[in-house]
């Protein structure tokens, strides 16, 4: 038989046993179904049952200077929609936030916010607001200096209607005018006639204030509104390097689960598949034919990590469109998945061929994959377990794969840090499968 | 055609197959026959690779050993247990067996739909093979062994479990397989199915080939002696004889020497041996479970 019909014969193999797969609707669910349900529910649950904010932008506020201004400036900021704000008492702890990715932004009311903002006519530079945001939230991040633009000219607009406030800015500008000593006194005579003549529009506003209290924008006096082309607030963001020391989203955890479920899935599918040939007979007809076991290993193998692979690919599809799941980097993911796979086909060949009756290596392999995908995180995510059972989790590939998924999503490991679980996956496999393929071909040859 | 020789295999201490040689000729149908557990499955199974042998040679057409693909693109096996996809439609299991033998494109169509046609299942080649009643699968099962137009057909117990009218159209179709020029070894349990179909007949128990040849011959061989059951009322006289129609007339003779016989003759029937009276001598009455 040549290359060709080999391969093609070993892609129907694979074909078939997927279609097979498809037609076993109890099966099917288990494979792609279930993992689905299972990861949205525990996300759900991880995420606060429904009853948590997790629709909001987690924003932090750290207000070093305690005036009136900056607390009005901090209270508006705390009622923003769509945003979820706690205070810190210094900038350390913020930052630290938004690098472990607890917040999205934090924003700094510097101590000199009030001075600064006394000063504006003065100086023509009003206080500077700094935002310290996470860098891969970039949608969340220009909403947010929208909402500080609007905030700080709501604070200039508060300032500019108190009578008080603007008297003691016009105060210190005729005050700066007078001990310059570069401004010619021509210079001095025109701006001092324009300050008082603001002076006098003050009191104009403050007598009609008096008479018609309820009207919006005189109530206290002031200048009112129609500054529109002017920042009284300078708003400086700066991007802080992430550190992913957790996950930011329940989602991202119970992904990783869901992965666990679908890859249980697939390899007690399949081991079932081949013990279900062996038993019927059509493993017989396969061995019949001029193929060798090595094709069929090929193919049978295929149809494994087909699924493997699509089942997983609709995990992460369906979590990163409905539930943000971010994936930072695809490839790694794609190596993280690959990986998976591939130690799952030699787990599968494993399995499958150890028990060579139909019950006993269906029934022994779904309950071995169980112990191993329980204590490889199917159902309590392994980070959070005991440390003694971290350890013990190592010798399930699950808790391999789902170190793998996790290190391309929420740990954002680097290729070398990778290399662990993605080796380790990948010796799985490589044992597996030699040591399934040696008994397939000895069982074959011995039939 | 086929030729085993000095085959043997063992399990344990029991000798499955104890040193059978036999020669299959093109063309011909050849009934495997044997009690349960006699070592039929296990030689067919050997004369086409899927169990190796201890000791002794298979050879076809003296083109290798039977794993070699060579001999296997010319060997079509129906085996005892229903080897289809039940999940699979008459016509997908069809393909897929095809596929592995290389077939493909309109090819593989037109062969499918000629031996769907050839056992009578085109009309349910759409259904899925799991709605099929017992004889549908087991022609299903027939058809796939010969997707791939095989001379030598291995047929191991293909009418098993079927219901008369499957059974007529396995044999039926095995019969135009055998004009087609086709070699068949079939194994069965039935003797009615052996005498119907079989040019040459093997009878093998405990491992061993105890006999080979023509129906007539092994009758003649080992079948014994014809029986004459001449009843009288109630009473039945059973006589053993080469020549049935002599010891008629002796027994019809010596009633009228005897006119005051009290049990005159109501009845004469013949039994002559046939293939399962060689069987039983052969192989036993006892039970084999």
């Amino acid at each position: 038989m040549s290359i060709f019909q080999s391969i093609s014969a070993a892609v129907a193999i694979a074909a078939t046993d997927l279609k097979l797969l498809m037609r076993d609707k109890l099966d099917a669910f288990f494979t792609f179904v279930f993992p689905l349900i299972f990861a949205i529910f525990f996300g759900w649950v991880f995420g606060g049952a429904g009853g948590g904010e997790t629709g909001k932008i987690e924003l932090g506020i750290v207000q070093l200077d305690k005036s009136a201004s900056a607390s009005a400036f901090a209270d508006d900021l705390a009622k923003l929609d769509g945003f979820h704000v706690t205070r810190f008492d210094d900038v350390a702890t913020a930052q630290d936030k938004v690098r472990k990715g607890e917040l999205v932004a934090c924003v700094v009311i510097p101590e000199d916010f009030n001075a600064k903002f006394e000063d504006l006519f003065a100086t023509g530079t009003g206080p500077t607001v700094r935002g310290y945001v996470d860098p891969s939230r970039r949608g969340e991040t220009g909403l947010l200096e929208g909402r500080l633009t609007e905030l700080a000219f709501k604070g200039m607009t508060r300032s500019f209607s108190n009578t008080d406030s603007m008297k003691k800015q016009l105060a210190k500008a005729r005050a700066s005018i007078d001990q310059s000593q570069e401004t010619d006194p021509t210079r001095k005579f025109v701006f001092n006639t324009f300050l008082t003549g603001i002076e006098g529009l003050l009191a104009d506003n403050a007598r009609r204030a008096a008479q018609q209290p309820t009207q919006e924008g005189a109530a206290s006096g002031g200048l009112g509104t129609g500054m529109d082309n002017f920042r009284p607030v300078q708003i400086e963001l700066e991007q802080l390097q992430r550190q992913r020391s957790g996950p930011t989203n329940s989602y991202e955890v119970s992904l990783p689960q869901g992965i666990v479920w679908g890859l249980m899935g697939c390899v007690t599918a399949f081991v079932g598949t081949l013990a279900v040939d062996r038993q019927r007979g059509t493993l017989v007809r396969l061995m019949c034919s001029p193929l060798s076991t090595r094709a069929i290993i090929a193919g049978k193998s295929l149809a494994g990590f087909a699924s493997c692979m699509a089942v997983q690919w609709l995990l992460i599809g369906v979590f990163a469109l409905v539930f943000a799941v971010r994936v930072p980097e695809p490839l790694m993911l794609l190596l993280a998945t690959t990986c998976a796979s591939l130690g799952f086909v030699g787990l599968m060949m494993f399995l499958a061929v150890i028990g060579r009756a139909s019950d006993g290596s269906g029934g022994m392999g779904r309950a071995v994959v169980l112990v191993l995908a329980m204590i490889g995180g199917g159902t309590i995510p392994v980070f959070i377990m005991p440390k003694i059972m971290q350890t013990i989790s190592g010798i399930s590939p699950f808790s391999w794969a789902v170190r793998a998924v996790e290190g391309a999503t929420w740990r954002s490991m680097s290729l070398s840090e990778m290399m662990l679980p993605c080796g380790v996956l990948l010796a799985i496999g490589a044992v597996g499968f030699a040591l399934g393929a040696m008994m397939f071909r000895r069982n074959a040859s011995a039939h | 055609m086929l030729r085993l020789t000095d085959l043997r295999k063992s399990f344990g201490s029991i000798n499955a197959v104890d040193g059978v040689s036999l020669e299959v000729r093109r063309g011909e149908v050849f009934g495997l026959l044997g009690p349960n557990g006699a070592g039929k499955s296990t030689t067919i199974s050997m004369a086409v690779g899927l169990i190796a042998a201890d000791s002794g040679t298979v050879d076809l057409d003296n083109q290798g050993p039977p794993t070699s693909h060579r001999v296997r693109r010319h060997v079509g096996v129906a085996t005892q247990a229903l080897a289809i996809y039940e999940q699979l439609t008459g016509f997908e299991n069809l393909r897929f067996f095809g596929r592995l033998y290389g077939l493909s494109g309109p090819m593989l169509r037109d062969r499918v739909e000629r031996v769907l046609d050839l056992v009578g299942l085109l009309p349910r080649a759409k259904d899925v093979a799991s709605t099929y009643s017992g004889g549908m699968k087991r022609r299903l099962n027939l058809a796939a062994a010969l997707i791939h137009d095989p001379p030598l057909l291995l047929l191991d117990e293909p009418t098993a479990g079927v219901d008369p009218q499957s059974r007529n159209n396995i044999l039926d179709t095995v019969r135009e397989l055998a004009k087609q020029g086709r070699t068949i070894i079939y194994t069965t349990h039935y003797m009615e199915e052996a005498q119907r179909l079989c040019d040459r007949v093997g009878i093998i128990d405990k491992g061993r080939l105890l006999c080979v040849g023509t129906i007539d011959e092994l009758v003649r061989t080992h079948g014994g002696k014809s029986l004459v059951r001449v009843a009288r009322g109630e009473l039945e006289d059973a006589i053993e004889t080469d020549d049935p129609l002599h010891t008629i007339e002796s027994a019809i003779a010596r009633g009228r020497e005897t006119p005051h016989a009290t049990h005159p003759i109501t009845g004469i029937r013949i039994d002559r041996p046939d293939l399962e009276s060689v069987f039983l001598a052969l192989t036993g009455r006892r039970l084999r479970d």
